[in-house]
């Protein structure tokens, strides 16, 4: 029984922030691996192959990013960054290089459980769309990937095109927050910049007919300046 | 830098005196038919050059042009020049004279505010400075003093005083987060020039993730909303609005004693964006409503001094709205409450600021 836990690798360079870390995990029932530095990290990756990877981004022996795109080449488990606030492009170009997410220092514990619960479920979410009759459901919104429709307590939400395209997109990364570029060149391919305001008037399109108000979205929400995220709980 | 369209800016404006200069001076000689005020009109031009242009490149400039154009048009033999004569040098030398001593002036006086407004930029930061760090001694002093209590008395103290020490931890933690979040930002746009990294921002996004933060910190308080219908969005570095909002909300739920309801609107008037956070609470006491935003609370306030970030969170506000362009004011509801008002532009002029 012992060996189902998940097992989540911890790169972190501050020993009290890796220690707390460690203990939040393991008193909720993980498996804690901790490298203090990226080649480590990489060797523990590889010799241990975690669930998860939670990935300090300043650390003095490379490049977070090229740790990020390191693991990404050969697995595809799910990285979680912990970023200091202020560095709106360090996230975008972390998410872009292929994290999961990202958690703003300092950060409380119920939010790193949660974030954490997220990744590891966004690795199932694709079994899960096919287990249900190939519908997607988070609250009381339901999207139906066969039929290309969306309802919101049985009723039918009519979207255009466009805006169930996005809509199925984010819904299909559940958890992860999508920059707006990633967006982007899945629904319209080219990037430029004019798109960002298109894909925002959507956005907000959307969130008008899913009867959405400032402060409480339900299904989508804002990541200022990065993107989108749909929630899943 | 801008020094570019300086320089355009400065050399259109030179060639507009002088052709002015010139213009009025075949004007003159229509009129009256002498020529005694020809040389003092093009000394009032370059006198003008000198003090609105930067640099004496301009001035300079302008005196050799002048003397030029009076030989060419205004001296026997009449359109046509004559760069030998003893009289058309000295009057060059008058004319670099006249350009050079006024550039001097002019410079000097520019460095003289300069320094002024340089002086002023440090007494303030020095006054911000000495009071976040009292500011943040009282957090730091308790927490420090629970943390020690704890480790000394471990096995002594009962669980409820563990938990209150801890929990107390907790939130002075968490002030001094909010506190140091400030103080970044304030190091953000308190240069000499500022560069922000404006990005569109959506007014309903920006105003959902400061509401989702807002409802995190005080759960219990509800916030009523009014925002335009229409899709707006606005250039400005939203990690710093953000800020700015949360600052106007927070300072409402501890400074309104007896408030009940608390309002963020926005609202589109013209080209600018306009955001209101009111309460119908207690309001601001007249006399403090000038010093406001400068950053500090007068000394006497020991009433809720020791958690009160309100000084620093305020001159937050103004620091970044001003950094955006935009004006920030507070007044006194007749209804009762305080009211704090700011707008930003919705185009982005992107104004170079010095």
């Amino acid at each position: 029984m012992s060996n189902n836990k998940y097992k989540i690798l911890i790169v972190e360079d501050d020993r009290n922030i890796a220690s707390f870390v460690q203990m939040i995990f393991e008193t909720n029932g993980y498996q804690v691996l901790t490298a203090e530095q990226c080649r480590q990290g990489l060797l523990m990756f590889t010799s241990h192959m975690p669930d998860l990877v939670l990935l300090d981004l300043g650390l003095p022996d490379m490049d977070g990013e090229v740790f990020i795109r390191r693991v990404r080449a050969e697995s595809a488990v799910p990285i979680i960054v912990l970023s200091a606030r202020s560095d709106e492009s360090d996230k975008v170009s972390s998410l872009d290089s292929g994290a999961n997410d990202y958690i703003t220092k300092p950060f409380g514990t119920a939010e790193l459980l949660a974030r954490v619960r997220a990744a590891l479920r966004t690795n199932r979410s694709s079994l899960r769309a096919a287990a249900l009759d190939g519908c997607f459901r988070v609250d009381d919104l339901c999207i139906n990937y066969d039929r290309r429709q969306v309802t919101i307590a049985g009723e039918p939400v009519h979207l255009t095109q466009t805006e169930y395209n996005i809509l199925a997109l984010l819904s299909q990364h559940t958890g992860k927050v999508m920059t707006y570029s990633s967006i982007i060149r899945e629904i319209w391919g080219a990037m430029d910049n004019g798109n960002v305001k298109k894909l925002q008037v959507n956005m907000a399109n959307i969130r008008k007919k899913l009867g959405c108000r400032p402060g409480d979205n339900r299904y989508v929400t804002n990541e200022l300046g990065v993107g989108y995220r749909m929630l899943d709980e | 830098m801008g020094t570019r369209k300086q320089m355009i800016r400065d050399g259109v404006f030179m060639a507009a005196v002088l052709l002015g200069a010139f213009a009025v001076n075949l004007v003159l000689l229509e009129l009256f038919g002498t020529r005694s005020m020809i040389p003092m009109i093009f000394v009032l031009g370059v006198m003008l050059v000198s003090c609105h242009t930067t640099g004496y490149f301009w001035g300079i400039a302008a005196s050799l042009l002048s003397v030029l154009a009076v030989n060419y048009a205004f001296t026997y033999p009449y359109w046509a020049f004559d760069l030998i004569s003893p009289e058309c040098i000295s009057a060059a030398v008058v004319m670099l004279i006249v350009a050079s001593l006024t550039s001097t002036l002019t410079t000097k006086l520019k460095c003289q505010e300069q320094v002024k407004a340089e002086a002023e930029n440090e007494r303030m930061r020095g006054d911000l400075l000495r009071a976040v760090s009292h500011d943040l001694r009282t957090p730091l002093t308790s927490i420090y003093g629970a943390c020690s209590v704890m480790l000394d008395n471990y096995d002594d103290l009962p669980r409820e005083k563990h938990l209150k020490l801890l929990q107390d931890v907790c939130a002075d933690a968490q002030w001094l987060v909010r506190m140091v979040e400030n103080l970044l930002s304030i190091t953000r746009v308190d240069g000499v020039r500022v560069k922000l990294a404006k990005q569109d921002t959506v007014l309903e996004e920006l105003t959902d993730a400061v509401l989702v933060k807002f409802r995190k910190h005080y759960p219990n308080q509800t916030v009523q909303i009014s925002l335009p219908e229409e899709f707006v969005s606005v250039p400005m570095e939203a990690m710093l609005m953000e800020l700015v909002l949360m600052n106007l909300l927070e300072n409402a739920v501890h400074h309104a004693r007896g408030m009940k309801n608390l309002w963020l609107k926005a609202f589109v008037k013209g080209n600018r964006v306009y955001f209101q956070v009111e309460d119908d609470g207690c309001g601001i006491p007249e006399d403090r409503l000038p010093r406001l935003f400068t950053g500090l609370l007068p000394s006497q306030t020991p009433r809720d001094a020791s958690r009160s970030s309100m000084g620093i969170g305020l001159s937050v506000c103004s620091a970044i709205i001003k950094a955006h362009g935009g004006k920030i004011t507070a007044r006194n509801r007749p209804e009762g409450g305080a009211s704090f008002c700011f707008w930003l532009e919705m185009e982005d002029t992107d104004h170079v600021k010095q």
